[in-house]
């Protein structure tokens, strides 16, 4: 099946499989999920163990290749794309946030904000430099090496160098799981700034109820398929949900 | 504990290939020489039974007591005769004796047919395989050489050659064949081919007899060099050589055939000792490169495994445990790689022996593997694997049960200060050792010399560190605005790690250094060519190609017109104070107009009965107006030193030609220096009377002295020099070709930190690709943080290279170096070389790198 993504989506996937190992040992990670993502949206994923919430937000951002189906990045099937495509794909439409290990240890803090732009090329646009510093609260810590940066403002600098190159869609993938609740509030609440106030369009795949009530949209994942989807949730809300799905 | 290790070597491998074919390298080389020695050694054996195994005794002058006599005097004439024929009478009076036969060699040489063709080449024509001329006896057992066609010598004027030579030199039988000697070329009737021995193998040699009578005439002798003795049938032969014995001549000898082969295997197992020594010392600087290499591979895998150690001690493990772990994995290494190096060893002498056999045919015996070279290759591989890994292991052993629980496995940044100390402080006495060594002239200054490199080299690779922090920071600017971001990042991980990035540009230093001191040191020999060539006003040198310069051919150059004079120059060798010395004998007057000679005063004021010193003689407490006494061959010189010769490097006495005549006889000339006069123009000038030119002039001299010397070789000074040249360059390649090994070694080090520096920084590498880095830029990162620890280590080696290499230099000074010449072209070529090697070297760690699965690298636990 062709893409039919619509100029609204940051991103798309049709009918999209993936298997991994073959045989016996053959497990269905993703089966048969579609699913739209539109500009300007906060998406959470969430699901239990093994639903093949990672395993879906590594194939929407490229990472890893679907065994079947089809998925796109702003008005790009990605699917059909040889390797070296998908890293120009990457660089020049996605930011991520990892849960851990974010940074590269040897670069400082503003040079791995800017480790995206300088990897392409293009020039730091820097009044959008300094406002998202502003607001992520960076400004007394550019100069410093990740080792010197305690767990938040390491993931907080994730977050800039995530948003500097305004990507058509950042994808996170337990970006809070490692911080303590107040570290983990903090980054939430500019994650879902950076989506109100410029319109940042952001996945995240987490398993934390209230982490995921910061998403203006939660899709429930289990055994590969998405089994149900939650707009403007509460974290009271995602608890119960989650219960139902025997979490 | 050893199954743990096994285990641990087993479930890795892949780390420690590199390290294992280091090793392996570094053995092998031994292996190879020990084996290639061996098998020529054994094949001299049998060559040498096969020549003593027809004769029964040999009678010869006692090595022992043998003085000036045949070691002296003049270094190219075969043994001089010492056993008149009554005393070969003597010898076959003997009782049990069946045949006494005078052995004589004469001094000359076989020249191919006078086709009326000049030589191509002079110069290369003079190269080739020496004659060996004998007296035909008649009797194969004491000839060694059966015929093979036609007949033996039966009268004089007759000549037999060996199989090979009459094909290779275009002679049939029924031909004259010419015979160059000292007294000019005589003719003889070729009337048969002869066989040497089983397979006629001379190595290319020239063999002749001609009849007894003739190599009495030729050699100018009446003597014989030595008697081969047939003994009869059941006669016990030590007995026989004792009682013959008793009838000879003071000073010689009866030796059995058997023990005369076994003397001659021995000495020549002398010589291949050293063979197998010089070859054990490149092994030793390889396996030293190696060590390097295996000190970073275990260290960066302690490193690695900082998590799992802390496990282990967590759950009862002791510290001692883990370091005899890490130690017995590295002997699994050490085992694998030095067999894998003896077999790579052999096969490698195998391969050697069959491309010299191509060139010098059958020489080898059978190539077995020597029990030493075994043992050799096990202790060394064993040694330095062990060594090198003891550090890294009591560093393991120290790991705290905490550090299992820790988030991260690399632990914080060590300050370098006590790296520094040390090395600073080794470095130091390294200089001052090396100093001493070089100028103190103590008894063995080799020793010190090598002590203080060593140390020096340790030391500077403890500074290195230092030294690559700031360089690499100071490089990250022009990188990143060359390389962007890829550059920016290769120039971080160098400082990230600098004692790993310094430790792995020392192990390449170590060759580039010896390779530059090397270049040098060959490089200012050449200026001491090319300075002693341009301080010649000769125009052509006349030598002899296999032997000296004959009087009659110096008449011959003289009356060549246009020739103004010649200058000769002769040696030999005269005992002052009961030692040898070589004594330069030479013609002052036309001597002067020659060459300039260092000499103070000028050389032409040396007269007959005087002579001039060296600093060799100064040191021995001879002054200018003392009286030395000269003891030559031919007799006693009383002698004033009235002056100073200011260079080592030639006669330690310079006398002239009739003094020389007092202490030699005869004064064998080894070269002679011919000057033109004013009718002979240089080739490129203008020649508008159409002048002779100095080409033709050569062509004139050359043509005159074919007739009776053709064995007289004409070089033009720049020829020479070329020629001489040559050498020196010769010798840098063979030194650079054994130097090899420790450059591939150091590479597959550069290798080898890179590609454990990937797996570390798999989750690094990951995200990098995560954001939107290629692959070829990946690639073109490691790539740069070769070339970077490549061209570092490279360039410190030249530096150190060239500061011990001009050390040496101006240390010998005396043998008329003066001054330091840097090789900038060789510079300029390794660090090129230095910076593609670093590109390859990145080839497959980039390949690693930049193959890395994404989500396997960003794998929250990598």
């Amino acid at each position: 099946m062709t893409s039919t993504a619509a100029p609204a989506l940051a991103a798309s996937m049709r009918d999209g499989y993936k298997d991994y190992g073959t045989g016996e040992a053959a497990v269905r990670a993703l089966d048969g999920v579609s699913v739209d993502i539109a500009r300007s949206e906060f998406t959470a994923i969430m699901g239990p163990s093994g639903s093949g919430k990672s395993t879906l937000l590594h194939t929407l951002a490229g990472l890893d290749k679907l065994s079947a189906g089809s998925s796109t990045i702003a008005d790009t099937t990605i699917t059909q794309l040889s390797e070296a495509q998908i890293t120009e794909v990457r660089r020049k439409y996605i930011g991520f946030v990892f849960q851990s290990f974010n940074l590269i240890p040897s670069l400082t803090a503003r040079e791995n904000i800017t480790l995206p732009l300088d990897i392409s090329g293009t020039k730091v646009d820097k009044a959008w430099f300094d406002e998202i510093i502003g607001i992520l609260g960076l400004g007394q810590r550019l100069t410093h090496l990740p080792a010197e940066l305690s767990g938040g403002q390491q993931q907080r600098v994730a977050v800039a160098r995530a948003l500097v190159s305004r990507p058509e869609i950042i994808f996170a993938d337990e970006p809070s799981g490692n911080l303590d609740s107040r570290s983990g509030a903090e980054l939430l609440s500019f994650m879902q700034r950076a989506v109100k106030e410029f319109g940042q369009t952001i996945v995240m795949v987490t398993h934390d109820p209230t982490a995921a009530s910061y998403a203006d949209r939660i899709l429930f994942l289990e055994d590969g398929q998405i089994v149900d989807e939650m707009r403007e949730p509460t974290a009271e809300r995602v608890l119960d949900r989650m219960k139902q799905m025997g979490h | 504990m050893f199954r743990l290790a096994l285990k641990s070597v087993r479930h890795n491998p892949k780390r420690l290939i590199l390290t294992a074919i280091a090793v392996a390298l570094g053995v092998s080389l031994v292996a190879a020489t020990q084996t290639f020695t061996n098998a020529l050694s054994s094949g001299f054996s049998d060559l040498f039974d096969d020549i003593y195994s027809g004769t029964d005794i040999v009678v010869e002058s006692d090595p022992d007591a043998a003085d000036e006599d045949d070691q002296g005097g003049d270094p190219f004439a075969a043994a001089e005769g010492v056993f008149t024929p009554a005393d070969v009478e003597a010898i076959g009076a003997v009782e049990g004796v069946s045949i006494a036969a005078g052995g004589l060699q004469v001094n000359g040489s076989v020249v191919g047919p006078d086709t009326g063709d000049e030589p191509d080449d002079p110069l290369a024509s003079a190269g080739g395989a020496p004659s060996q001329i004998f007296n035909w006896y008649g009797e194969p057992r004491v000839d060694q050489s059966t015929v093979v066609d036609g007949r033996g010598v039966q009268a004089d004027g007759e000549i037999v050659l060996d199989l090979d030579s009459v094909e290779n030199l275009g002679y049939a039988i029924g031909d004259e064949v010419r015979v160059s000697t000292d007294a000019g070329v005589d003719e003889f009737a070729l009337v048969g081919t002869v066989r040497f021995g089983e397979d006629n193998s001379l190595q290319g040699a020239t063999l002749a007899y001609i009849s007894d009578a003739d190599a009495h005439r030729l050699a100018d002798d009446p003597n014989y060099a030595s008697v081969s003795v047939i003994a009869e049938e059941g006669e016990d032969l030590d007995r026989l050589a004792s009682s013959i014995g008793e009838v000879l001549p003071e000073g010689t000898r009866a030796i059995t055939g058997e023990d005369k082969a076994a003397e001659q295997t021995e000495a020549l197992d002398e010589v291949l000792q050293y063979v197998d020594i010089f070859a054990i010392a490149f092994a030793f600087i390889s396996l030293f490169v190696g060590a390097y290499i295996i000190v970073n591979t275990f260290r960066i895998i302690v490193t690695q495994r900082t998590r799992e150690f802390g496990l282990m001690r967590a759950i009862g493990v002791t510290g001692r445990q883990i370091r005899s772990m890490i130690l017995l994995e590295a002997l699994v290494v050490a085992l694998i790689a030095s067999t894998l190096g003896v077999v790579l060893g052999y096969l490698l002498a195998l391969a050697f022996a069959w491309l010299v056999s191509l060139f010098a045919g059958d020489i080898f015996g059978t190539m077995t593997l020597p029990l030493e070279a075994v043992g050799w290759a096990y202790a060394m591989g064993g040694a330095v694997t062990l060594v090198s890994a003891l550090l890294p292991a009591i560093h393991a052993s120290r790991v705290a049960p905490m550090e299992a629980l820790r988030e991260s496995a690399t632990g914080g940044k060590k300050p370098l200060k006590v790296r520094n100390i040390v090395g600073a402080a080794l470095a130091l006495i390294g200089a001052v050792l090396v100093t001493v060594g070089l100028y103190a002239g103590l008894d063995k200054p080799y020793i010190w010399v090598g002590a203080g490199a060593a140390m020096l080299v340790i030391g500077v690779t403890l500074l290195a560190a230092q030294l690559l922090s700031p360089l690499a920071g100071g490089m990250r600017r022009p990188l990143s605005a060359w390389f962007r971001v890829d550059g920016k990042l290769a120039a971080n991980n160098i400082q990230r790690e600098p004692r790993r990035s310094a430790n792995t540009a020392a192990a390449l230093m170590i060759g580039v250094m010896l390779l530059a001191l090397v270049a040098t040191f060959t490089e200012s020999l050449k200026s001491v060519v090319t300075e002693e060539f341009a301080s010649t006003k000769a125009d052509l040198f006349a030598t002899g190609a296999q032997g000296p310069v004959p009087d009659g051919a110096i008449d011959v150059i003289e009356s060549v017109d246009g020739v103004a004079f010649t200058s000769s120059v002769g040696f030999g060798t005269a005992t002052y104070d009961d030692m040898d010395y070589a004594v330069a004998v030479l013609d002052p007057a036309t001597a002067a107009e020659t060459y300039e000679y260092a000499t103070d005063p000028a050389i032409g004021e040396l007269s007959d009965g005087e002579v001039y010193i060296n600093p060799t003689i100064e040191e021995v407490g001879v002054e200018v107006g003392d009286e030395v006494v000269l003891t030559g061959p031919e007799g006693e010189a009383p002698l004033e030193v009235t002056g100073l010769y200011l260079s080592e490097n030639e006669g330690a006495f310079f006398v002239t030609f009739p003094t020389g005549e007092d202490l030699f006889g005869d004064v064998q000339v080894v070269q002679t220096l011919i000057v033109f006069d004013d009718s002979v123009v240089a080739d490129d000038a203008e020649n508008p009377g159409g002048a002779v030119t100095f080409s033709e002039q050569q062509e004139a001299i050359q043509e005159a002295l074919s007739e009776d010397f053709p064995l007289v070789i004409l070089a033009q000074p720049g020829q020479l020099e070329q020629l001489a040249n040559q050498f020196i360059d010769l010798l840098l390649g063979i030194i650079s070709a054994l130097l090899g090994s420790a450059l591939v070694i150091a590479l597959l080090g550069v290798a080898n930190t890179l590609l454990l520096s990937v797996t570390e920084r798999t989750r690094e590498i990951g995200l990098l690709r995560a954001v939107g880095m290629k692959r070829r830029s990946v690639w073109r990162m490691i790539t740069i943080e070769s070339m970077i620890m490549a061209v570092f280590g490279t360039i410190l080696g030249m530096v150190l290279g060239v500061a011990l290499g001009s050390a040496l230099v101006l240390s010998l000074a005396d043998f008329g170096f003066n001054g330091v010449t840097i090789p900038w072209v060789w510079l300029i070529v390794y660090t090129v070389l230095a910076a593609i090697a670093g590109v390859l070297a990145a080839i497959w760690p980039a390949y690693r790198a930049s193959r890395l699965d994404i989500l396997q690298a960003i794998a929250a636990d990598g």
